[in-house]
C-alpha cells in the first residue's frame, strides 16, 4: 500500500468539511453568539486544518477539525477579553435577539404566511422547540456545554472528547451528566419532553 | 464512536438516550440554515482547500537529489571544474611522494659525507682498511 493511499485527498477533505461545517457553524454560534464571529472561527479553523493537516488520513481529520475549532473558539474568547478590557462592550445593552444574528424562529415566522406550506404551524412549533433548546444550551457553562456538544452531537467517544478538551474523561462524564441534567429540567420546565 | 457501545450503567443509558435526542432536534436544526450562511460556509471551505497542504510534491526532492548524485558520479558530462576537482587529491599524492622521495635522498647523502668526512679527517689513513694485518689487528682487539 502506497503512503499516499492513506492520505486524504482533496475529495475527501472537501466531503470532510461539506460535513462538518453547518453543526461547527452552530457550536460556534452557540458558544460565541455572534453570526459573523462563529463564521469567521469555522473559517480560520477550515483554513488551518487543510493548511496543516490537509495531507494527514481521513480518520484523524474530525478529531484535529475538533481541537482546532476548540482552540480557534478558546482564541477568539480571548482576544474578546483582550478587547473588552479596552472598551466597553456595546453588545450589553443590545436586546438578546440581536439585530443581525440569525434566529431560526424568526426564519421560520417569516415563511409561515406562505399558504402553500400545509404543515406550517408544526414547523413554527417544531422551530419554536429547537430555539428554546438551543436557548437553553447557550445558558450552560462553557465546559459543559463544550463536552455535551462534542460528545452527543459529534459523536465523540469519552477519550477523544477529553483529548480534545484537554480533560480527564471523568471531567468529561461529569460535564455530560450535569449538561444532560439541566438541559432535560430546563426543558421540562417549559412544558416539552427532550 | 457510537455513545452507546460503551460500558454505561442504567443512569448513563438514560443520559446518553436523553443526550442523544437533543442532539438529533440540533441536528435536524442544523440543516436548516439560511443560505447566506451556508455560502459563505462553502466559500470558506473552497478557500481552505485551495490552501490544502500537498504532500504530492514530497517525492520531488528525493528525485532532485537522486539527479544530484548521478552528477556526481558522472553520469551525465562533468565540467572542468569537477573534472580538475577530481584530480586534486591525485596530484597532492604525487607531491608527497615525490617531497618525501627527495628527503630521503638528501639524508642519505648527508650521512655519506659524514661517514666520508670522518674517514678523511682521521688520523689514520683511509689505505689502512686495505691491509689485511690491520684487519687482524681491529679483529683481536674487539675479541680482548
Amino acid at each position: 500500500m502506497r503512503i499516499g493511499d492513506l492520505l486524504a485527498t482533496e475529495r475527501e477533505l472537501d466531503a470532510f468539511l461539506r460535513g462538518v461545517e453547518k453543526r461547527a457553524f452552530k457550536r460556534t454560534y452557540y458558544h460565541v453568539r455572534n453570526e459573523e464571529s462563529a463564521l469567521d472561527v469555522v473559517q480560520d479553523s477550515m483554513m488551518k486544518l487543510a493548511e496543516h493537516y490537509g495531507h494527514k488520513s481521513p480518520e484523524e481529520l474530525p478529531m484535529l477539525f475538533q481541537r482546532i475549532l476548540s482552540n480557534a473558539t478558546l482564541d477568539w474568547f480571548r482576544r474578546q477579553k483582550t478587547r473588552n478590557a479596552l472598551f466597553t462592550q456595546l453588545g450589553d445593552f443590545d436586546s438578546p435577539d440581536g439585530g443581525g444574528e440569525f434566529d431560526v424562529l424568526e426564519a421560520l415566522l417569516a415563511n409561515s404566511d406562505n399558504p402553500q406550506q400545509e404543515s406550517s404551524q408544526s414547523q413554527a412549533e417544531r422551530a419554536q422547540t429547537l430555539h428554546l433548546i438551543e436557548l437553553e444550551i447557550q445558558n450552560l457553562p462553557a465546559r459543559q456545554r463544550e463536552a455535551f456538544l462534542m460528545r452527543y452531537w459529534e459523536e465523540l467517544d469519552l477519550a477523544e472528547t477529553a483529548s480534545a478538551m484537554g480533560c480527564s474523561q471523568g471531567s468529561v462524564k461529569t460535564h455530560c451528566s450535569r449538561a444532560v441534567s439541566a438541559l432535560a429540567k430546563a426543558l421540562r420546565l417549559k412544558g416539552i419532553d427532550p | 464512536m457510537n455513545i452507546f457501545t460503551e460500558p454505561t450503567g442504567p443512569v448513563s443509558q438514560t443520559e446518553a438516550r436523553l443526550g442523544a435526542r437533543i442532539a438529533a432536534r440540533l441536528e435536524v436544526g442544523s440543516l436548516d440554515l439560511p443560505h447566506s450562511i451556508t455560502e459563505r460556509l462553502r466559500a470558506g471551505r473552497v478557500q481552505a482547500l485551495l490552501h490544502r497542504r500537498v504532500v504530492e510534491t514530497q517525492p520531488v526532492p528525493v528525485m532532485v537529489g537522486a539527479h544530484h548524485a548521478a552528477v556526481t558520479l558522472g553520469a551525465q558530462t562533468p565540467g572542468f571544474w569537477t573534472r580538475a576537482s577530481a584530480l586534486l587529491p591525485l596530484l597532492a599524492l604525487v607531491l608527497g611522494l615525490a617531497t618525501i622521495g627527495a628527503l630521503q635522498d638528501q639524508e642519505r647523502a648527508y650521512e655519506l659525507a659524514e661517514v666520508d668526512a670522518e674517514l678523511l679527517t682521521a688520523d689514520l689513513p683511509p689505505t689502512a682498511y686495505t691491509d689485511p694485518g690491520f684487519l687482524q689487528y681491529l679483529k683481536k682487539a674487539a675479541q680482548e
